[in-house]
């Protein structure tokens, strides 16, 4: 009998070991729609917070964005075919003045944003392996209007790499602008465009972390 | 009543003539892949840039002043109020190209939405169907009833006063503004141009800060907003759905698999 009381004591710890040992971190273990929802909540609760002023909100935002977004990735997108056409340190200049310009836009309207709720309606996974989330806002001036995220899967975590609005893309829309751009002043015209609206939209100080090396 | 058919059939006509001259030069000028897969083309690029140009200094030195007055004399809410009444109005529009895309669910939506709303809704100006029995609005026309019986876009090109557009857009826009009930109650002068304005300019003071942010975020706005228009108008003719196979997702999400 105690033998058996034994047994059944170890059973569950042996299967909680077999479980600890057979899953992955658990920093990994979020699914695409996991990152989702967590940096909504995460954003909708800094955004609520009274007292907190707009540029500290703006900041947090921020820092939340370049743990979510893969600016890297996003880069390629929106340069296609012309990406091979920079050189390393134009590749480097790029992601962090793309990532600066992202922010700018995203944190202008901040103070406008804040009674509405995102809510996850379904997630499709594409043919090649990303994962989109299918979101829908929910109250505010901007009620029900379709939010799709699309995320893609790199050192095991889940990064977004599109925002689609009711079917329009964020990186259709940067890559149709981009080749524009390219195709009358090349690289070099590209960035002195963004170095241009970054200048004049930096009314705010981003500590934007290093970009990372390719 | 008379004017409807007469109007029509001219709109029709000039519609399509345009979009024949226009369909001849298609397959020239840059292309857009939209994000869907469909390969459109604007041939008339310079011309367009300069129609864009022209409506754009409309919109900044008419327009917009003018919304921004309305948007300082009204609420919010009226705003949104009187938004909603003239989108209660196009419930003929919703009807007749649900009933031609074979959607009845959406058919019997949209009737069911315009009667509780022209009247629990006071009119319109409220929506109680959405707030209460969850029917959500939609948004149905002419152009993307042609999409859906598989009608290509054609050529891109810019409107003046109206701006961007295609032959599809363009015979679509004529079939909905015959369907558009407000010329059928009084003489179209009367009613119709001023309600159509306050429309207008409704509309734009909802977008004051919108259009703003789309400008200042633009590296090329021109292409902004043709990328936009396209890529919005092709989901709403698949209804926010994606279609079976998608082959740009290829070349938007993977540009260097398969370059040329």
């Amino acid at each position: 009998m105690p033998r058996r009381r034994t047994l059944l004591r170890l059973l569950p710890a042996l299967l909680l070991a077999l479980l600890a040992g057979g899953l992955p971190r658990p920093a990994a273990a979020a699914s695409a729609r996991d990152v989702i929802e967590r940096t909504s909540a995460r954003v909708l609760e800094i955004l609520r917070t009274p007292d907190l002023p707009i540029d500290e909100k703006r900041r947090r935002i921020e820092q939340i964005a370049y743990d979510t977004f893969d600016f890297d990735t996003m880069s390629k997108l929106v340069l296609a075919r012309g990406w091979r056409d920079l050189s390393a340190d134009q590749q480097q200049e790029f992601v962090a003045q793309f990532r600066t310009q992202l922010a700018l836009t995203y944190g202008r309207r901040i103070d406008h944003y804040g009674q509405e709720q995102l809510k996850i309606t379904g997630e499709r996974t594409e043919p090649r392996g990303d994962v989109t989330v299918l979101s829908r806002i929910m109250g505010g001036p901007y009620d029900n209007t379709a939010i799709d995220y699309r995320l893609r899967q790199g050192d095991g975590t889940w990064k977004i790499i599109d925002v689609i609005v009711e079917g329009v893309s964020l990186v259709g829309s940067y890559r149709s602008q981009f080749q524009e751009i390219l195709d009358r002043g090349g690289p070099q015209r590209v960035l002195a465009l963004l170095r241009e609206k970054n200048a004049a939209g930096a009314s705010v100080e981003v500590a934007a972390p290093p970009a990372k090396q390719n | 009543m008379r004017r409807g058919p007469a109007r029509l059939v001219l709109l029709l006509a000039t519609s399509l003539a345009t979009g024949g001259a226009l369909g001849c030069a298609s397959s020239s000028g840059p292309e857009i892949r939209t994000r869907q897969g469909t390969l459109v083309h604007d041939p008339l690029e310079p011309v367009n840039r300069k129609i864009f140009w022209f409506n754009d200094q409309l919109d900044r030195f008419v327009l917009e002043p003018v919304a921004t007055g309305w948007d300082w004399a009204l609420p919010d809410p009226a705003q949104r109020g009187i938004k909603r009444f003239f989108t209660n109005l196009l419930f003929p529009q919703f009807l007749l190209n649900d009933l031609l895309q074979g959607k009845f669910e959406g058919a019997g939506l949209a009737t069911g939405r315009f009667v509780v709303n022209s009247t629990a809704g006071i009119l319109g100006f409220m929506d109680p169907a959405n707030d209460w029995l969850d029917w959500k609005p939609q948004d149905e026309d002419f152009g993307q009833s042609l999409g859906w019986w598989g009608s290509g876009a054609g050529p891109y090109f810019v409107l003046p006063l109206l701006g961007p557009s295609n032959p599809r857009d363009l015979v679509g826009l004529a079939v909905d503004s015959a369907s558009s009930p407000i010329p059928w109650f009084a003489p179209w002068f009367y009613l119709t141009v001023p309600m159509g304005g306050i429309n207008l300019i409704n509309t734009r003071s909802l977008h004051l800060e919108d259009v703003k942010e789309a400008k200042a975020s633009a590296l090329d706005y021109y292409s902004f907003v043709r990328n936009a228009y396209l890529d919005y108008r092709e989901n709403q003719i698949h209804d926010g759905k994606e279609p079976e196979a998608a082959p740009a997702q290829q070349d938007l999400y993977y540009p260097d698999s398969d370059a040329p």
